[in-house]
């Protein structure tokens, strides 16, 4: 009888042990992009921009060329990346602050200009990596060590939408939002991440992949809780779907 | 090299542009911003022209950090600014500088602080040679004297940037970006640099490869910090770079750069047709400093009369060059205000008339 081992995919390292907290859902994400990268064969003509946050780690797992960006200016990175070397796949991964607060001008400038980039960008709505701080994305009402009594619009104003404020831009190719609280949902978001590295393989222009995530540390929940924290209170401000998505005849 | 060409008449801005083009630059990023709006706007049609990149960023902080992603693939590239916007760039310059990739700035420096206006100044010198971002990175420094130079020192950021894969910074200032002379426009006198052992282009048939800072262990970072200062070591051996003028009788000894060393000359011509006996020391490296060419020059000097548009930047390293061999003064304005040759005359005469 074969005996089937689960394997790591070719783009990470063989020796990698992922350091992310129990239930935070960076590592899936992490896998599944580097499963789309082996499964289109593309790895060898991968360069990633890496971000600042608990994406940072994504440095110490990929067996792949690897740019740190600053923080907020991946997409800048990145487009200075493909500027110079056109024929490779490049995509940024960043966390929602990194994306859509510090880093806004440079996201919506990249997309607007139709940079044949990805960015992947996971919305745990707080800052990770430095404590549980409320991001733009944090939703109204939401406890965070900067908004201890939840976030109040009068004070705090709004969540910002990635998706529904990328797919506004005309050089946005293909705009999607997903999650990863089920495995339905892992292999939808996985599709997501395929169609959006094809879109811009196609020259299509710039894509954005928005990735409801856990943060359980931070959040004060259980994996389980957090996934289901993702299903109660994400999915009604943040609706799952494809925002956006030129064809091929659009371009 | 073909430096026999002739000379065409060239603005300062328009010379650097086409010595980047010449030096085999790819990609330029940049934003506007007078005085050295020229640069752009000739490689903005330039650069297409010859299927390489021109792309005018949305801010200079973006500006910096397009630059630092096309030098992660080893790819010749630019940008340039001028003072308050320069600021702007400042954490991108240390990231670059940390993590060994070869980028050019061109710095055409305007009179601050903050808004100021574009006049011309030096008030600059800090913010490049001290560096503005965090951490300990040094940034290699040339500041030309005039368009010819501007050519020259162009094309020697770009080797030398790729030379030691570290940020170059050609230092310029309004007057020298905005005014025309004669210069030689030559070929590219550097043969290429094989980046292939670390730049990014997809790791085939290799392990991948990271560019970046971070380091989570002090061990690590402290390794990476030394590893830099052990560059900048060679840097410092073999790159600095200094010009003189009549200082072997000298009594009193001028030290200035960029622009102000050029003034400066016509100002020494004259004192020595009134009898005094002065002479020039222009650092051209201004990082690496010429420190211990300095401290040479200046023994036996009466005085050392140092010479900036601005309220006293460089004079600092001068004095630690010049560390007691003689005594330094300063001679600066700021505010855009730049010298005549009679004004630095007079202040030479002056000084001697003090010495008395």
């Amino acid at each position: 009888m074969e005996t089937l081992v689960f394997q790591k995919p070719k783009s990470i390292h063989k020796d990698c042990k992922v350091t992310f907290c129990p239930g935070c859902d960076h590592g899936v994400a992490i896998r599944i992009i580097a499963e789309v990268l082996d499964e289109m064969n593309i790895a060898d003509k991968t360069i990633v921009v890496s971000s600042i946050g608990c994406s940072v780690f994504l440095n110490d797992y990929y067996n792949l060329d690897i740019v740190e960006a600053p923080h907020g200016r991946a997409m800048a990175v990145a487009t200075g990346v493909k500027r110079a070397k056109p024929d490779k796949l490049v995509f940024t991964y960043q966390g929602d602050g990194d994306f859509a607060s510090i880093g806004l001008g440079e996201s919506m400038h990249a997309i607007s200009r139709g940079e044949k980039v990805t960015a992947i960008c996971i919305n745990n709505t707080n800052y990770g990596m430095t404590g549980g701080q409320m991001a733009p994305t944090t939703i109204l009402g939401q406890k965070t060590t900067t908004t201890v009594n939840g976030r109040d619009a009068e004070v705090q104003g709004y969540p910002i939408k990635i998706c529904e404020m990328a797919s506004t831009c005309e050089g946005a190719a293909f705009v999607a939002r997903c999650s990863l609280d089920s495995s339905k949902e892992i292999e939808n978001t996985k599709r997501m991440i395929r169609k959006a590295f094809e879109s811009q393989l196609a020259g299509q222009g710039a894509s954005v992949i928005e990735i409801l995530s856990t943060c359980p540390t931070n959040w004060k929940l259980s994996p389980q809780e957090s996934h289901e924290r993702i299903r109660k209170e994400l999915y009604p401000v943040f609706p799952l779907g494809i925002y956006k998505e030129k064809t091929s005849k659009q371009v | 090299m073909t430096k026999t060409a002739e000379k065409v008449l060239l603005k300062g801005n328009h010379a650097i542009a086409k010595a980047a083009i010449n030096a085999g630059c790819q990609c330029y990023f940049g934003y506007p911003i007078t005085p050295q709006n020229e640069i752009g706007e000739y490689l903005s049609v330039e650069m297409p022209n010859r299927g390489r990149v021109f792309l005018q960023a949305e801010s200079e902080i973006a500006a910096i950090n397009m630059l630092l992603g096309a030098a992660a693939t080893g790819t010749r590239a630019m940008t340039s600014s001028s003072s308050l916007a320069i600021a702007l760039m400042q954490e991108g310059i240390s990231y670059i500088a940390a993590d060994n990739i070869p980028a050019v700035v061109v710095s055409v420096m305007r009179a601050g602080p903050a808004l100021g206006y574009i006049f011309p100044s030096q008030g600059d010198y800090f913010q490049t040679v001290k560096g503005g971002g965090n951490g300990d990175y040094k940034v290699l420094t040339l500041a030309p004297s005039n368009v010819q130079e501007m050519i020259d020192y162009t094309y020697k950021a770009f080797h030398l940037a790729h030379k030691y894969r570290t940020i170059v910074f050609l230092l310029a200032d309004g007057l020298l970006g905005q005014m025309m002379e004669p210069a030689v426009l030559y070929d590219y006198p550097y043969e290429d640099i094989d980046n292939s052992s670390w730049a990014l282009d997809g790791a085939k048939d290799r392990p991948g490869r990271w560019i970046g800072s971070i380091h989570r262990s002090e061990e690590v970072l402290e390794r990476k910090v030394l590893e830099l200062f052990a560059k900048y070591d060679v840097i410092k051996q073999n790159e600095v770079e200094y010009e003189t003028m009549l200082t072997d009788d000298a009594e009193i000894l001028i030290t200035a750069f960029g622009s102000v060393a050029r003034i400066a000359k016509a100002a020494i011509k004259k004192a020595r047709e009134a009898g005094i006996k002065a002479g020039l020391f222009r650092p051209i490296s201004l990082w690496p400093f010429p420190t211990e060419e300095l401290n040479k020059m200046a023994r036996g000097k009466k005085i050392v009369l140092d010479i900036e548009m601005n309220m006293g930047q460089m004079v600092e390293d001068v004095k630690i060059a010049v560390n007691g061999e003689a005594k330094v003064e300063f001679f600066g304005r700021p505010a855009g205000f730049y010298f005549t040759p009679d004004e630095i005359f007079e202040e030479i005469k002056k000084v001697m008339e003090g010495l008395k």
